[in-house]
């Protein structure tokens, strides 16, 4: 930097500059990829936008590693470094740093930089470098994919073995004016995306292997197994279930079941719609199980057994009832809390406790979910992301054949203050041993997550509302309820970042358990102390 | 050759991923957890966007167990050392940046508050040393 200045100081103070000054630096070349077509979109919040990039990230960020801005252009900037290395780190938490900014934004609004950094012997002054280097380095970033850096030959050989990356190479390329093909590697800030990158041949090719090895071993299953039963699928509909339901099966024998009548004459179309939702269910036996059931199902006429299959094949929560009403919603205890305003909620029904590992697992051994819950049967669901929790409502709604879905944020606020307006639904005064959570009762660490339905229930018969597990409501996170809906539905936008958290967890103190408060988590993220309950539209 | 030998690393690799999650995965020693901006001791009025800034590890988003790499946690006026045998806690204090995030818009009361980042794992525990940032103050006016 040092030598920077002199050569500037130099160069005013006489004007013939006799030799030019030279050095060897790391010249950073960044540009925004579909400029043009954002300047067309919004010139000036574009404009705006990458001034501010400019000013709050790029600048600051080159001065952290060491480095000189050497000037910005209209959608572009060219920067050099002492170090190969600073140069590199730099890019990577610019194009870091971006992603960050871009995810709030729909796609066509993202500002991507494509950036190239080359080593080279160059010619600085005051405000502008020149000489082959810097061209490289332009074309370098002209080849970049957006949100890519793409560094030389020269850059690679001196940062390899020091900054902790993937180089992916990229071989030699011709570019545009430069007489000499250029060595080009891909920096992948994620090392194992280098692995990935390289894998995913290899990964296709043994996915298919297993895929064909999987059909056919499901092919010879259900050819040894299911074959010799013969045609008395009426028989064999009752071992469908059962395999599914085995693992925590001490329920009540198949056949009995509440109410079949009124679904009897929806039984041929319904079966189909049951197939509908094999399709997650990739599994080979599965879908052969299934296919017969409505052949079976049309000659043998309206009969009751396939019915109460269907309905029985499902465990569906505990549910209570709650009527319609109104109440105001928030407190002015917290800033995301405010404003109160009145809501009016029509009649819904809502899980009496929250979803139960034992309830996840069956939609889980159904395909419907993701992954197989851990933990004792009876304690409440955790490590589900909002994302898992649609689908587990939406495997319900369809296996039940009900309009189950998640509580929207009023709704989960009315029913956690079963009709209170109070700081808590037992009072204004915190109470020990009313709720599950940190240092308001005496259950040891390890035990969490305790059963569900541990403690009291509220005035609406309700377990676990506050305390417990954190629960995923319908709605889109909002820092605050200014322009709120106050009919009870959910404040939703498309594809939003965060979804709403209510309740509190066994991990969260008191001031949690509250009911109006609120928190908010990334949509498709786990975290061990995230549950769900359900809700059903009448 | 290079084909089997990819072969035998794409196994090795599935295998590992298999293997039951540890707490605590080592960090690289030269990991750097540090705030791009703002800087320890800064004043800033209203509302502001805290960058992260990691150098030597990678930026991931969570339940995803690659090597090297990790999401950010923003700790605020916490003052109760880090239990590296939990996840990190997740309340209004400990903001989670789950997706991959590498910056956040951070809205304060007026005062002094202070800042620190921890990396967390694919698990949301602190990675075997912790890698965490020093903690700065920030004075919001």
């Amino acid at each position: 930097m040092a030598e920077i200045r002199d050569i500037k100081s130099g160069r005013t103070g006489e004007p013939p500059p006799q030799p030019m000054p030279r050095r060897l630096a790391a010249i950073v070349a960044g540009d925004i990829s579909g400029y043009s077509r954002l300047m067309q979109i919004d010139e000036e919040g574009t404009h705006n936008r990458v001034k501010r990039i400019e000013r709050d990230l790029i600048e600051p960020t080159i001065v952290e590693h060491h480095g000189k801005l050497v000037k910005t252009t209209g959608d572009g900037f060219i920067a050099i470094f002492d170090s190969p290395v600073e140069a590199v780190r730099c890019s990577i938490v610019i194009q870091q740093n971006l992603v960050g900014r871009n995810a709030a934004l729909p796609k066509h609004h993202w500002i991507e930089y494509r950036i190239g950094i080359n080593l080279g012997d160059v010619i600085i002054e005051t405000d502008d470098v020149y000489g082959d280097g810097v061209n490289i380095a332009t074309r370098l970033e002209g080849i970049a994919d957006p949100g890519q850096v793409y560094i030389s030959g020269g850059i690679y050989e001196q940062i390899k073995h020091k900054v902790v990356c993937g180089y992916e190479s990229l071989g030699d390329r011709k570019v545009k004016n430069i007489t000499d093909p250029v060595r080009v590697y891909r920096v992948l800030p994620d090392p194992a995306a280098f692995q990935r990158s390289r894998r995913r041949r290899e990964h296709i090719l043994i996915f298919l292997l297993s895929f064909t090895l999987l059909v056919i071993a499901g092919g010879l299953f259900w050819y040894t197994y299911w074959q010799p039963r013969g045609k008395g699928w009426d028989q064999a509909s009752a071992p469908v279930s059962s395999p599914a339901e085995l693992p925590k099966a001490p329920l009540l024998p198949a056949p009995v079941v509440k109410q079949t009548a009124p679904q009897s004459q929806s039984a041929p179309t319904g079966a189909p719609a049951q197939q509908q939702a094999a399709p997650q269910s990739q599994l080979p036996p599965a879908a052969k199980q299934e296919a017969p059931l409505p052949q079976s199902a049309s000659p043998a006429a309206p009969v009751a057994p396939p019915t109460t299959q269907l309905a029985s094949s499902v465990r569906e929560p505990a549910m209570i009832p709650l009527r319609a009403g109104s109440f105001a919603m928030g407190s002015n205890e917290e800033i995301t809390e405010k404003p109160v305003h009145q809501i009016t909620i029509k009649p819904f029904a809502i899980g009496k406790f929250p979803v139960s590992v034992r309830e996840w697992n069956e939609c889980a051994a159904a395909k419907g979910c993701a992954f197989v819950a851990a933990g004792k049967d009876d304690a409440p669901v955790t490590n589900v992301s909002w994302t898992d929790a649609k689908q587990y409502v939406a495997w319900l709604a369809e296996a039940a054949r009900k309009p189950y879905r998640l509580p929207t944020e009023a709704e989960w606020e009315y029913a956690a203050r079963g009709g209170t307006q109070t700081k808590y639904w037992w009072g204004d005064q915190f109470q020990s041993g009313m709720a599950n959570c940190k240092n308001c009762s005496d259950i040891a660490a390890t035990e969490q997550p305790i059963k569900v339905g541990s403690f009291k229930p509220n005035p609406f018969g309700l377990y676990d509302m506050g305390g417990g597990v954190d629960q995923w409501v319908e709605d889109c996170w909002h820092k605050n309820y200014q322009g709120a809906p106050t009919d009870g539905s959910a404040w939703v936008e498309s594809r939003c970042a965060s979804h709403v958290i209510r309740s509190g967890s066994w991990r969260n103190d008191a001031r949690y358990v509250r009911p109006s408060n609120r928190d908010s988590y990334d949509t498709d993220v786990r975290y061990p102390t995230h549950g769900f309950r359900v809700a059903l539209s009448p | 050759m290079k084909f089997i030998r990819l072969i035998a690393l794409s196994l090795a690799l599935t295998c590992l991923s298999f293997v039951a999650h540890a707490q605590g995965k080592p960090a690289p020693k030269d990991a750097l957890l540090y705030f791009v901006w703002p800087q320890n001791g800064t004043t800033i009025k209203g509302g502001f966007w805290c960058r992260f800034g990691l150098r030597n590890m990678g930026v991931t988003h969570a339940g995803d167990h690659f090597a090297n790499s990790g999401h950010h946690h923003l700790l605020i006026d916490v003052n109760e050392p880090l239990n590296p045998n939990e996840p990190i806690a997740q309340d209004k204090s400990h903001l989670h940046f789950g997706a991959g995030q590498t910056e956040a818009r951070i809205e304060l009361p007026p005062g002094k508050h202070t800042l620190q980042l921890v990396l967390g794992d694919a698990e949301h525990y602190p990675f075997n040393p912790p890698v965490v940032s020093d903690k700065i103050t920030v004075n919001i006016k």
